[in-house]
């Protein structure tokens, strides 16, 4: 009798492991829930869709190009990142999205035995890389919705190799200025890696937030992660790149998967970097739109969140899982909040007039 | 000596009569190096010896069979897998009686005994053949007549994992402040409480202050792959205003968040049960010794984005179940079950759980035969007698064959009333005797 007993080879973390389910298509979950439309608010993309130069890279794409492999390791994009950021190319890594370049770090500096630290309510994939690579996650809880600097240090032991920072936070939208970022760096002394995720950074308004990039020669235990997936609306194609001083990103090159960036993401990224135009109209939107928000969120009295970023955080007075059930029936999907530690949340991305119409309209009935 | 950390061995052998010593020497030592005592390891080894001899002559004379011995902390399961093409099922059901009459009478008998020498079994069909675990749990002590402690209002507390002692104190302080159909069953076993958290299979969190006093508490557990039971919140003796019931569900939320968990459901929740968390998922009757009835609401609620599901259903619940689906929101697709002529094994068995305290019974099918509904009358009959007036029977919408069980249960006076998201291969209906012991 042949059989194949799983639960003999698959490593215990493995087996703890939650595998991750993505959403349905539009159109299965348009059949599932009876409603005519979906406006999709539960990823934070980018309403304004791709900076236009971008835009035209895709539509005109040549076909036969797919038949050819990308650059290994995004050599024009990389170049052109350099001259924004005034860097040297060989200080970037470009992976398939932000996810990937996550375990990137994670790979090369943890082994058995070793942990990560970062927050209990952030964003959930620092968390869940270091579990499925078999590392203890230590979570700190956030104080005053902010990510706790001194309970962070605190959680420090020998075998910490790396602390997470989402700057700013999804999705509380909170985030750490310049001074306390210097502080707590200055504080950890090059002796552990941070990583700064600073994903949401091009949406940021404040002028007291930190430039992550600026950093990176003063401080050489320091990752910044950037992606196109939010501001520069190229969630489709999947990529993001992280960039630190060249010896520590010579470090993590070496488990740097190659060619897992298409050339499609690669040349719209690339289109991309310059539009500082798309940047200008993206935060105009998100400013009136979160306005708006505010507004009727007071009106319908649902506390909420709404720091920095192109996302507010919603209370209800209901389990978040019903009010997506509910949401979905009148065509609006929303990102619930257990997920990541807050029950009866939901998380709003900010979006066009007529999504967000169809939204507070959807809140109107289902408080009801 | 210390303690194994192997907590499975397995024996490969034919079905022979030549190797039933080897293999009831497989179970009683396995099951005593995995800490279990002397009439539990022999109860378990006696059954493992009348399944594996009626392999050798009945079921699978001379086919290979695997057998497994494995630990669960506070049990022992023993797993046989085999090829067969007929395994009489039938003398698992708590009502078989022995038979002498004939030649597959006296066969049974074996098995009955078998049924009846453990505390539980599963059986399953499956590609590679037919599963059958019987499960055995160690011995413990019952709740003991210490006075219970005294709790105090904590003006300040925090919500962590407790020890074994203090888990003790939490069992008895449950015990000493709840009503018995809002406590786990097994809390009437303090020492099976702390094994059971200590192999992972019960989790828990209190309330404490700085000096370690217990001021409340929340226990949760698995049932099976996606959906966790949740069982108080428990608050001792605290101010009403105080936000420690919100703390601890808040704790219980977080700690599950990202694991697979699809839902949580509180069955039998406490007054204190901060219920804006939840959705009312719909009532259960509980019939108490002094005749009263009790409605007990369930609440509910999703962990993760609903993605919709595909259900099986009969047709005689299909209004139930959509109205269920309509109010709870929920997307599903119902497919129907039909019978069509298809011929069928003529048994059926049904396990059962019992929980005396609250006189609760759960059924639940574990083979499908076309005496359903003569089975589940014997099954009433016997329950009824025993005083247990709270019936229950468990239905999986995501296996069809369990769905056949549903015109059976209609005719013997059970009917659906509760739907649990997720809570088996697809949703849960719970079926309940609704004469309630009073027929």
């Amino acid at each position: 009798m042949s059989t194949c007993s799983l639960e003999k080879l698959l490593p215990e973390y493995i087996k703890r492991f939650e595998a991750y389910v993505p959403s349905k298509p539009d159109s299965e979950l348009i059949k599932l829930y009876g409603c005519s439309r979906l406006h999709r608010l539960n990823n934070n993309e980018n309403p304004l869709g791709p900076p236009p130069a971008a835009a035209q890279v895709l539509q005109s794409f040549p076909p036969p190009r797919a038949a050819v492999y990308p650059s290994g390791d995004a050599f024009y994009l990389r170049n052109k990142l350099a001259d924004k950021f005034n860097k040297n190319p060989e200080q970037f890594l470009v992976g398939n999205g932000a996810n990937e370049v996550i375990s990137f770090v994670i790979k090369a500096f943890c082994e058995q035995g070793d942990n990560i630290i970062t927050a209990d309510k952030t964003f959930a994939v620092y968390e869940w890389v270091a579990q499925f690579s078999g590392f203890e996650a230590k979570l700190v809880p956030l104080k005053d919705y902010t990510f706790d600097e001194q309970g962070m240090l605190d959680q420090i032991d020998e075998r910490t190799k790396i602390l997470f920072l989402c700057n700013p936070n999804n999705p509380t939208g909170t985030y750490w200025n310049s001074e306390k970022l210097r502080r707590f760096l200055d504080a950890i002394d090059g002796r552990r890696i941070v990583v700064v995720d600073e994903a949401y950074c091009e949406f940021v308004e404040a002028d007291d937030y930190p430039d992550g990039m600026s950093l990176i020669e003063e401080y050489p235990n320091l990752v910044i992660f950037r992606t196109f997936s939010k501001m520069y609306g190229l969630a489709g194609l999947r990529i993001g790149y992280l960039a630190g001083q060249l010896q520590l990103v010579d470090a993590i090159r070496r488990t740097c998967i190659v060619y897992s960036v298409n050339v499609l993401a690669q040349e719209a990224a690339l289109a991309a970097v310059a539009e500082d135009d798309h940047v200008i109209r993206t935060r105009q939107l998100v400013r009136e739109v979160k306005a708006f928000l505010r507004e009727e969120l007071t009106r319908l009295r649902l506390p909420f969140i709404s720091g920095e970023g192109n996302f507010v955080m919603v209370k209800l007075p209901m389990s978040d899982t019903l009010a997506y059930r509910k949401l979905m029936t009148h065509g609006v999907m929303v990102r619930t909040m257990t997920g990541f530690r807050f029950p009866n949340h939901i998380r709003i991305t900010v979006a066009k007039m007529d999504a967000m119409e169809a939204l507070i309209d959807g809140l109107g009935k289902i408080l009801r | 000596m210390r303690a194994p950390q192997t907590t499975e061995v397995t024996l490969n052998l034919r079905a022979d009569p030549a190797f039933l010593p080897l293999a009831t020497a497989f179970v009683e030592k396995g099951a005593g190096a995995f800490g279990m005592g002397g009439p539990e390891a022999l109860a378990l080894t006696l059954a493992a010896e009348e399944i594996f001899a009626y392999l050798c002559h009945v079921a699978a004379p001379g086919k290979e069979v695997c057998m497994r011995c494995r630990s669960g902390g506070y049990y022992v399961d023993q797993e046989f897998v085999f090829q067969a093409q007929d395994f009489n099922m039938r003398a698992f059901n708590l009502t078989a009686s022995a038979s002498f009459d004939d030649e597959a009478g006296e066969e049974e008998t074996g098995l009955l005994i078998a049924s009846r020498m453990v505390d539980r079994f599963q059986f399953f069909q499956e590609e590679t053949g037919l599963r059958l675990i019987l499960t055995k749990e160690r011995s413990y002590p019952s709740l003991s007549d210490l006075p219970v402690p005294d709790s105090k209002p904590l003006p300040e507390f925090t919500v962590r994992p407790p020890d074994a002692d203090e888990l003790k104190i939490f069992v008895r302080l449950v015990n000493g402040n709840y009503p018995s159909h809002t406590i786990p069953m097994s809390f009437a076993l303090p020492g099976k409480v702390v094994d059971m958290m200590a192999c992972g299979e019960l989790h828990a969190a209190i309330a404490v202050d700085k000096v370690g006093h217990i001021g409340g508490g929340v226990v949760w557990r698995w049932e099976g792959t996606q959906l966790v039971e949740f069982y108080g919140p428990y608050v001792f003796n605290q101010p009403a205003e105080s936000e420690m019931a919100q703390v601890l569900t808040d704790h219980c939320i977080g700690a599950i968040a990202r694991t697979d968990a699809g839902g949580l459901i509180n069955r039998y929740p406490t007054p204190e049960l901060p219920t804006a968390y939840f959705e009312p998922l719909g009532s259960l009757t509980l019939h108490q010794r002094n005749g009263d009835a009790l409605e007990t609401v369930a609440y509910y609620r999703d962990l993760a984005e609903d993605l919709g599901l595909s259900v099986w259903a009969h047709s005689s619940i299909q209004a139930f179940l959509t109205s269920q689906y309509q109010r709870l929101v929920f997307a599903r697709e119902i497919r129907p079950v039909t019978e069509e002529g298809e011929s069928a094994s003529p048994f059926s068995v049904i396990s059962a759980e019992l929980d005396r305290g609250p006189g609760r019974v759960t059924l639940r099918p574990i083979w499908w035969g076309s005496n359903a509904e003569e089975t589940l009358r014997a099954y009433v009959q016997t329950l009824l007698r025993e005083e247990l007036p709270n019936i229950f029977f468990q239905m999986d919408l995501g296996r069809s064959w369990h769905c056949h069980f549903t015109p059976a249960l209609m005719k013997c006076g059970f009917e659906p009333r509760l739907l649990l998201p997720y809570a088996g291969k697809g949703d849960l209906v719970i079926f309940q005797y609704k004469a309630g012991g009073k027929s």
